[in-house]
């Protein structure tokens, strides 16, 4: 058998949600050589599937003003550095007759201790600011909530990581952990899309897996990390119904916040128990629940287009069985395990809970801890310094060539720009869903636009497709918005096909093949909400997809894809 | 004045009207928008798979599974209903025949039976062996030659061999009417609606197809928005066979098929009210008595002796479901088949056939809509198309066909006046209608001057 491909890192994190992200950035700034392993795509897990509020801790100041302050702290850090990814929406508190002043009496009383920022709004303005909002609103109070798109978040962490040395392997599951005297030493790893196992010698390990990170844990032998997932449900309509977030003025329930984000309003969310992580439903009995708390915020919410529904779970850690003194809790939610006072294991820090608005504490909290079981205290600068703005449609493809193509690794993801050496480019602004309208209209005369829905262009395809051409349609929606829209992917998935093979990225059977997998996992959150207008669409897509085009016609390929 | 109304125009609408007209009644085509023919590709789909490829639709369409529409419709409405589609359409319009499938690619490739379709759309017969050149306009969006040509080569032709298909893509010529890149099939489709354009555009699939050394050039179907003569100057100017691809909506082969056929119906004497969508009615004794119109603000209401309701299905909304998942018939409520809980209608796995689509309106011989008990709804009301309970029509490639023959099966019905309710002077055209059908168009009588 041919000898296993190894690399080595200081620092090999372990899942590439916002937090694993956060910490590759923070321990590639501090200087540590730093790999980042993440099975699928990057914000394919729980900061993939999370409702799109950037807290600003509000809705925490009643049963939570720690985690409150510290979602404040953070909302401010990040719409300074990371702008790109957030809509500076505002949002609003809003208590409906019946309700009752109770809450609302301990919420302001909360806000002013707590130093957060509020203000009462008049009803008169309110209504005129948000004609939808339901005619029962009886009290409104204005916050710093925003909107954040955890993608573009991930993705510009991801790329500030890339420009100070990290490595980035995707589609990789880490599927064993090495010991060498009673310190992590190896992690063993299997790239999903070419089947290769491969070795990563780590200097030290953080677990940054979310609701995963008992699994992970496992693999070292411990087993008492117990996850119990809870599940929640986000269902998203077309268009904005309302432009700033608003919360229900009650104690914290299912349903109660609703998030304009991109070109959607997305309502959730739920909380009930799982049992796998890798197997959440949406019931339909939920789905009506959520659009029962649509209605309630904004009538005629259930008149709106159904876009997509989907599912993510909150690590809830049960860990009774030691003290608490060896198992640091911070705060609400927030849980730091150091293996080696807990389980006698050096060189691996877990870390899971929080939010995606304390992602980057939640880092510098976990790089901190490891530089003082390395002996090596080095300073934090994320807070500090502007994360680039997310791969977009803007740079021209860099010297990268096809991922494996690299004698050391079997993906390593390269940057993506241009690094001049006068230093890293400085993000662009706050960005809004009208920056894509202007830019289409820039470049009219010499692009084509593919995605009408979302107005992808045709460069900014090609430009991802040659970065990566082993992506998937979905890996390119969740970087481009294709088939997000209200079509949900009717005409741009086949486009986006053809041109990956009018491209030669895609042979034929691969583009078919991915065509067909984009269809099924879109499927997964349509399905609850195939009704009103999306069951037209349905009907229409079907039409077109196998009627004019013969899809199901077309030979399976034997190609792998995921 | 007493007319037939005919709800929906498109190709069943478009088509009952012209037949009623032809017969000599009265006829008023409300419309809420273009019709569905013009977001088609043109070709006219019989049944191409139950669930095995079909080569005679025809003779299959009488042993088809029950429930289906066919099963009512019957194959002899299918036969007659091509047949008078044809005799509306210039001659040689259509190609093929309601007996034997032939194969055309599509967009992505694949091949796709059919039974009847425009000639701009007809291939020389796939063979072993075939050199077909696969050209993609720089300027069309929906057509990569590359991924279609690689899919036809590697594609077995159902009944054998492969043709090789070799891709290339070519620039169209600078056009005033081409501004950008960015543009739609149907602007595209109007530049060669210009001779001197198509010539140009043929002169330069000549010299790729030379190099290719192929005996056929398909291309997208965008060549031209009314009839086929820039098919024919391009074709002309290329030396060889070229033939279109038909593309995602919109689609102008379906255009064209819409321009004629509207053309015929108001030739006919059609009355064409487009534009106004039929929002309510009234009905009287088991008769519909009334509807009415919304038109941009402005309602009307017509009273029809008889309603002809041909509304598309569930891509049109005719049939929609609410967000508690209550199913209904949008304009009728007219009763569903094959209703459900919508767990049972809607997988959790992805499926083009969910069940939900067999959900339907069942009718009897004459088309009209019946109750749970087996009963007419109306008497006069007479629906068929999209509106019918039992097909998945894109998997079956069923689509025109189902549309057709139960235009034809409801003219008929209306005609034949089963149900004793249809008022003697229809009756009396219909016998007329032989004599009609065979006059010159145009000179239909209407239904004042026309009446015994
Ligand atoms: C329903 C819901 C709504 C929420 N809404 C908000 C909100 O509005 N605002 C907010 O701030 N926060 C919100 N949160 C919380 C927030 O989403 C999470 O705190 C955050 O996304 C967690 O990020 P993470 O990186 O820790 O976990 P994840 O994003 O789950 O990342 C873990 C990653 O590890 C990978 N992984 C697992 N096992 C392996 C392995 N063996 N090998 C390699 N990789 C592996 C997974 O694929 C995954 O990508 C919400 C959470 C839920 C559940
Ligand atoms: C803020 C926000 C805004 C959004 N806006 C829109 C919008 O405008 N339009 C729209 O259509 N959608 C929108 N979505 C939903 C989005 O398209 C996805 O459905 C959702 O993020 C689920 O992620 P996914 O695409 O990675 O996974 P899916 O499409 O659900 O599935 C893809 C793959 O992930 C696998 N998978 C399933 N469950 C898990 C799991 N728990 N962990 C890891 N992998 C899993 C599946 O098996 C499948 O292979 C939005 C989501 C968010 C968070």
């Amino acid at each position: 058998m041919d000898e296993v491909r190894r690399l080595s890192a200081e620092v090999v994190v372990i899942g590439g949600g916002s937090t694993g992200c956060g910490v590759a950035r923070d321990a590639a700034m501090r200087g540590f050589s730093t790999i980042l392993v993440e099975r699928a795509d990057l914000a394919q897990g729980t900061s993939g599937r999370f409702h799109g509020l950037l807290h600003s801790g509000a809705r925490y100041a009643v049963s939570d003003p720690e985690s409150a302050t510290e979602c404040c702290v953070e909302n401010r850090i990040l719409k300074r550095i990371q702008p790109d990814a957030i809509e500076p929406t505002g949002g609003w508190f809003v208590a409906l007759e019946g309700d009752g002043p109770d809450y609302s009496d301990k919420f302001l009383r909360a806000m002013e201790r707590n130093g957060l920022p509020h203000e009462e709004v008049r009803l008169a303005l309110a209504r005129r600011l948000e004609p939808r909002l339901t005619r029962r609103a009886v009290q409104v109070i204005s916050v710093d909530d925003a909107a954040v798109d955890g993608w573009a978040l991930a993705l510009g962490t991801v790329r500030s990581a890339l420009e100070y040395g990290a490595r980035v392997l995707r589609y990789t599951e880490v599927k064993g952990i090495g010991l060498t005297g009673g310190r992590t030493s190896t992690v063993h790893c299997r790239d999903r899309r070419s089947g290769e196992d491969f070795v990563i010698e780590a200097g030290f390990i953080i677990n940054a897996a979310g609701p995963w990170v008992g699994r992970v844990a496992t693999l070292l032998g411990i087993e008492d990390v117990t996850v119990e997932p809870a599940q929640g449900i986000m269902v998203a309509v077309s268009q904005r119904l309302v432009s700033r977030v608003l919360n229900r003025l009650r104690y914290p329930g299912d349903g109660d916040i609703m998030v304009p984000a991109q070109t959607v309003s997305i309502i959730g969310t739920t909380d009930a128990p799982a049992s796998d992580p890798d197997r959440l439903v949406m019931p339909r009995d939920k789905i009506q629940q959520m659009l029962d708390c649509g209605e309630a915020l904004v009538p005629g919410f259930r008149q709106a287009r159904g876009l997509h529904c989907w599912v993510g779970a909150r690590p809830l850690i049960r860990d009774d069985s030691v003290k608490p003194a060896e198992t640091r809790k911070m705060r609400r939610g927030m849980f730091i395990f150091d293996h080696a006072s807990r389980d006698g294991v050096e060189g691996m820090l877990s870390v899971a809970g929080g939010k995606l608005t304390t992602y980057r504490l939640m880092a510098q909290e976990v790089v901190d801890q490891m530089c003082l079981k390395l002996g090596s205290p080095r300073r934090c600068r994320t807070a500090s310094e502007p994360v680039p703005p997310p791969p977009t449609d803007h740079f021209v493809a860099g010297q990268v060539t096809k991922p494996g193509a690299g004698a050391e690794a079997p993906e390593i993801e390269q940057p993506d720009w241009p690094i001049s050496p006068a230093g890293r480019q400085r993000p662009t602004g706050p960005r809004h869903i009208t920056d894509r309208l202007a830019e289409a209209e820039s470049t009219r005369a010499d692009d084509q636009i593919i995605c009408e829905c979302e107005l992808v262009s045709r460069r900014a395809l090609v430009s991802a497709l040659r970065r990566h051409p082993d992506d998937s349609l979905d890996d390119l929606r969740r970087r481009l918005r294709i088939g997000m829209g209200p079509c949900q992917g009717g005409f741009c998935a086949a486009r986006s096909a053809g041109i990956a093979c009018q491209e030669d990225a895609w042979s034929a059977g691969q583009a078919v093949a991915a065509l067909r997998l984009f269809l099924r996992n879109r499927w997964i959150g349509q399905q609850p909400l195939v009704y009103g207008e999306l069951l037209k669409q349905i009907a229409l897509d079907n039409w077109m997809l196998y009627g004019t085009l013969g899809l199901e016609q077309l030979p399976a390929s034997q190609e792998v894809v995921l | 004045m007493s007319e037939v109304v005919v709800i929906g125009a498109g190709l069943g609408g478009l088509m009952a009207a012209c037949e009623l007209a032809g017969a000599g009644l009265p006829v008023r085509l409300i419309s809420q928008g273009e019709g569905s023919l013009s977001l088609s590709n043109g070709t006219v789909d019989l049944l191409g798979y139950a669930p095995d490829l079909v080569w005679d639709p025809l003779s299959r369409i009488n042993q088809i599974a029950p429930p289906h529409p066919y099963q009512v419709i019957g194959s002899d409405n299918v036969r007659r209903a091509v047949a008078a589609l044809t005799s509306h359409l210039p001659d040689g319009y259509l190609v093929g025949q309601a007996s034997q499938n032939q194969l055309v690619p599509t967009a992505l490739g694949a091949w796709r039976p059919t039974a009847l379709l425009p000639a701009s759309l007809a291939p020389p017969q796939p063979k072993d062996q075939s050199r077909w050149l696969i050209v993609g306009f720089d300027r069309v969006k929906d057509f990569y030659p590359k991924l279609v040509a690689a899919n036809l080569s590697r594609t077995k032709i159902p009944g054998g061999g492969r043709v090789t298909a070799i891709p290339v893509r070519i620039d169209l010529p600078d056009n005033p009417g081409l501004p950008g890149g960015d543009v739609s099939a149907m602007t595209v489709a109007r530049a060669f609606d210009q001779p001197d354009f198509a010539a140009a555009v043929g002169r330069q699939l000549a010299q790729a197809a030379g190099q290719a050394e192929a005996d056929a050039i398909g291309v997208p179907a965008v060549l031209g928005t009314a009839g086929h003569d820039a098919w024919r100057q391009v074709s002309q100017a290329a030396g060889r066979p070229v033939f279109e691809i038909g593309l995602v909506p919109p689609s102008p082969p379906g255009f064209r098929l819409n321009q004629l056929l509207l053309a015929r119906a108001r030739q006919l004497g059609v009355r064409l009210a487009t534009g106004a969508r039929v929002t309510g009615f009234q009905a009287n004794q088991g008769r519909i008595v009334q509807l009415t119109t919304d038109a941009a603000g402005h309602g009307q209401t017509y009273e029809p002796t008889a309603v002809v309701y041909f509304p598309g299905g569930f891509e049109s909304g005719a049939i929609a479901m609410d967000s508690t998942y209550n199913l209904a018939e949008t304009l009728f409520d007219l009763p569903l088949a094959g209703l459900a809980p919508v767990s049972q209608l809607i997988s959790p796995s992805y499926s083009p056939n969910q069940t939900i689509f067999q959900v339907g309106v069942q009718t009897d011989k004459a088309m009209r809509p019946l109750t749970d008990g087996g009963e007419p709804v109306y008497t006069n009301l007479y629906a068929g198309g999209g509106l019918l309970a039992g097909a998945i029509r894109w998997t079956e490639q069923s689509g025109e066909g189902i549309v057709l023959g139960s235009a034809m099966a409801a003219v008929r019905g209306l005609l034949d006046g089963i149900g004793q309710d249809l008022e003697p002077k229809l009756a009396a055209a219909h016998g007329r209608r032989t004599q009609l059908s065979s006059s010159h168009p145009g000179q239909t009588p209407n239904w004042t001057d026309g009446a015994p």
